[in-house]
């Protein structure tokens, strides 16, 4: 992460249009791409408890839908902060803006919805939003391919003059490479912290059996 | 000449690590508070007294 940030703030060109602002290209891009990734390891986490119904799963999926909230406000947050000065205004409801918004809160509503459903119904509950916000990542992912959009077209793999600098791409690589280092750390440490959760609940679960048996 | 937008840049990657170190001392506070919890479960189910026949 030390070598992304000297490469972004410290080596890599300026952009001739932008001019400094455009720095935010190397976090808010590679934070998109954590965030979709961690959509996709939810989903798929998610189908296969649903098929499986082991914790474990529930667990890892909990872990990447969080971080989908994570990546997902830092990827929005950066955007809205580069839109400002580019573009004068903080935020536009166009297809990629939009759709961006409606995966973070699909999200969120699942995050709530977990705390607000019964330990029973929570992993169903939970798999069938984590997978309808999996599906949304194509569309967010192709919004600004297929409609007319505010938000620029896509710099890589868009067309005949897409395309960056040699040393942009370097430091976008680089970058890519420390958000998803960034965000294996994060999903151990979730998935720890979900595994103690589990932890808890079977034992206070125990607890009131017993209680309730009269053995305490 | 120093870019005017230079704030711009700096308050975004200051929000960027905000939201990452905040969720990350959130995650501390919540591991530590589950492993006390669960540390007191376990006592609480070891000091259960025998049933007597």
């Amino acid at each position: 992460m030390l070598a992304a940030l000297y490469l972004i703030f410290l080596w890599v060109p300026t952009e001739a249009t932008m001019g400094i602002v455009q720095r935010i290209f190397y976090f808010h891009v590679p934070a998109a791409a954590v965030s979709f990734t961690a959509a996709f390891t939810g989903g798929i986490a998610s189908i296969l408890y649903l098929v499986k119904r082991d914790s474990k799963y529930d667990d890892l999926s909990v872990a990447a839908n969080e971080s989908v909230v994570l990546f997902g406000s830092i990827n929005i947050v950066m955007g809205s902060m580069w839109a400002k000065p580019i573009w004068g205004i903080w935020w536009t409801w166009d297809a990629r803006l939009t759709s961006s918004f409606i995966l973070l809160l699909i999200y969120a509503s699942y995050l709530v919805v977990r705390r607000a459903t019964t330990a029973e119904q929570r992993g169903v509950v939970c798999a069938v939003i984590c997978i309808l916000g999996m599906l949304d990542v194509p569309l967010v992912y192709m919004s600004n391919r297929l409609f007319r959009t505010q938000h620029p077209a896509p710099v890589m793999g868009g067309g005949e003059n897409s395309g960056l600098a040699p040393q942009m791409w370097a430091t976008f690589g680089v970058s890519m490479a420390a958000m998803f280092l960034l965000w294996w750390s994060i999903m151990r440490i979730r998935l720890r912290v979900a595994r103690l959760d589990r932890g808890v609940e079977d034992l206070t679960r125990r607890t009131h059996e017993l209680v309730d048996a009269g053995a305490v | 000449m120093t870019d005017p937008n230079l704030s711009w840049l700096f308050w975004a990657y200051g929000v960027g690590w905000v939201l990452i170190f905040g969720y990350l001392f959130w995650l501390s506070r919540r591991e530590q508070s589950l492993r006390s919890r669960l540390a007191r479960l376990r006592e609480l189910l070891e000091k259960k007294p025998e049933r007597k026949p």
